[in-house]
């Protein structure tokens, strides 16, 4: 049984969110990037819970391969780190980076799982912490003509197919599919393991299987956008906060229930 | 090749009452299809309410789109996606408008990969320039950014729209939109994803509350969060949480606001000992009014917020315990 898991590099989220609360979050002079460069680049927090479920698989017992791929410049740290985790395989997809949108990257990764054996199971994380899109898993989904379950905090092995447990809003829902899946994982999974430093110093010679595009029998519509990114910039927010001063905390209190309801907010 | 239409989409309206989003997408429609040229359609896959037919005349909507199958009658991704397949082949709308929400999220794109179509979800605004160029603008970063997505020339345009992108106007004289029912064909379609066992739903929803009061790592120790629950209770409302708490097992993930937990819009949220990271925004800057105690007069959440009070949560929660009980 063969699990392929895609994952993508990111921008350290926290140390982004701690600029933009700073107020110091900039755009470069192409009206995309971040300026940032300190950031560090790592694995999206929800691959790396993606690649913790197939992990999860095998350690329940399943006879099983995971594959781990991404598309995209030179992700090799990420794959180095899925490799010290416990990936049996790392997989590149070389790609023009100018002309990627969601659609080419879904067809670089189905184009791969078809072309490299297939897969019983696609693990992804629900989105990636930069674009927030998460569309990509959908799309896998459909141009391999395979279910898919979004926003899973656990998946198992079932009878000839998969069980899998949804964080909905309702809270959690049980389904099951037969045969081969797409499932993208939330953070309701738990923390992904570390690697141990055994696995660290073995993963440093790990060498990615570098994929041309040309090898993955893509059609000129599947190498085609959809959408092109344009412009990124930080928005301004509107701040017009009035803060209510008062003697003690009795006062402040009174004094914010009272406009409250002096604005209907509460009765 | 598109037409100039905009179409939104709705599932499961049948019963009177729905959700107020509805508006919101309406509003923005109305306006893309002003620049597009093209009508403003609602499909609606299930029974056309008086609801949604009052709501389509209220909102500039040209034409109500009706789709009927019994494999329709339970949530079913892909007869929903099947049907709006369908749909998109038979009128080639240029703009299929979604409020996203739990569904959303996979019906979105399984449609766009359908119809050969450029999806963006996240989507803040829509802007049509001279030459009939579309692109939308989408929060990023859990809204510490917004990016702006063209869409390729001959590409439809499928995007999901955050809750609080636009408020809703409705037009100045109210229409009466004729229903047109259109035919699907969903003999093949056999949902491949079997539900075992269907969430149990307890008690009301946050994301429909209409209050709520949230608390954050400022409450300073779980023990506190009974505060926050006393203070929703006394105001007639629910109890939320920022991720942070929710990751540190103080309250369970239920309540938690945020990108990807719940996402509200309430008309009262206060927010208690949270500093306003764009993540949890994301689940409640659609509130009507929010308020925010925070020790840090520089607390991010100030900047949302219409009232604050620069103090410790916990000596100001019990005075507005009292005070809400007064």
């Amino acid at each position: 049984m063969r699990i392929v898991v895609c994952v993508k590099e990111v921008l350290d989220p926290d140390a982004v969110n701690n600029y933009a609360l700073a107020g110091r979050l900039e755009i470069g002079d192409d009206g995309k990037s971040l300026t940032q460069t300190a950031i560090p680049r790592l694995m999206n927090g929800f691959d790396e819970q993606a690649l913790e479920a197939a992990l999860r698989i095998k350690d329940a017992g399943a006879d099983c391969s995971i594959t781990v791929v991404s598309a995209g410049p030179a992700p090799t740290d990420i794959l180095k780190h899925a490799a010290a985790l416990g990936a049996d395989d790392v997989a590149s997809l070389e790609a023009d980076p100018t002309a990627l949108d969601s659609h080419v990257i879904a067809s670089l990764l189905a184009g791969y799982i078809r072309t490299s054996g297939g897969a019983d199971l696609v693990l992804c994380g629900r989105q990636a912490s930069d674009d927030d899109q998460g569309v990509v898993p959908a799309l896998v989904g459909e141009m391999l003509d395979l279910p898919i379950v979004t926003i899973a905090r656990a998946v198992e092995a079932g009878d000839g197919g998969w069980r899998v447990t949804r964080v909905t809003p309702d809270g959690d829902e049980v389904v099951e599919v037969t045969g081969g899946a797409v499932v993208t994982i939330s953070n309701e999974l738990g923390d992904p393991r570390y690697p141990t430093a055994a696995s660290k110093i073995k993963a440093r010679r790990v060498k990615p299987t570098v994929i041309a595009v040309s090898d993955l029998g893509l059609s000129a519509d599947d190498s085609e956008p959809r959408v092109a990114f344009t412009r990124q910039f930080v928005p301004t927010i509107q701040g017009n906060c009035e803060f209510i001063s008062g003697d003690s905390p009795a006062d402040l209190a009174d004094r914010l229930i009272a406009r409250l309801r002096e604005d209907s907010v509460i009765q | 090749m598109s037409s100039n239409e905009v179409v939104v989409v709705t599932w499961g309206l049948g019963g009177e009452a729905f959700a107020g989003e509805v508006e919101d997408i309406l509003t923005l429609g109305r306006g893309v299809a002003a620049a597009t040229g093209g009508d403003l359609n609602w499909l609606a896959l299930g029974p056309v309410s008086e609801a949604i037919r009052a709501t389509a005349g209220n909102y500039g909507v040209a034409n109500i789109d009706h789709v009927e199958d019994a494999k329709l009658a339970e949530f079913s991704a892909d007869a929903i996606v099947a049907s709006l397949a369908q749909y998109c082949e038979q009128r080639s709308p240029r703009v299929v408008l979604f409020a996203q929400g739990f569904d959303v999220r996979l019906i979105a794109p399984r449609l766009a990969a359908k119809a050969g179509a450029g999806v963006v979800m996240n989507a803040a605004a829509i802007d049509v320039d001279g030459d009939g160029k579309l692109s939308v603008t989408a929060s990023a970063y859990g809204g510490d950014t917004r990016v702006v997505y063209e869409i390729a020339a001959d590409r439809a345009c499928v995007a999901s729209v955050l809750a609080n992108a636009v408020l809703p106007e409705a037009v100045d004289a109210a229409t009466s939109p004729g229903v047109r029912d259109v035919a699907v064909d969903l003999a093949a379609v056999d949902e491949r994803i079997k539900v075992l066992e269907r969430p149990k739903a307890e008690g009301p929803r946050l994301d429909a509350a209409e209050i709520i009061v949230s608390g954050g790592r400022g409450l300073g120790d779980a023990a506190n969060y009974k505060l926050i629950e006393e203070l929703a209770e006394a105001l007639g409302g629910l109890p939320g949480a920022s991720r942070p708490i929710v990751d540190d097992g103080w309250v369970d993930s239920s309540h938690q606001v945020w990108l990807t937990g719940i996402i509200t819009r309430p008309g009262l949220y206060l927010a208690a000992g949270i500093s306003g990271a764009s993540q949890h925004m994301a689940g409640c800057s659609a509130a009507k009014t929010i308020v925010a105690i925070n020790t840090d007069s520089d607390a991010s959440i100030f900047r949302y917020a219409r009232y604050g009070i620069v103090g410790d949560c916990l000596e100001i929660l019990p005075e507005l315990i009292r005070a809400a009980k007064s």
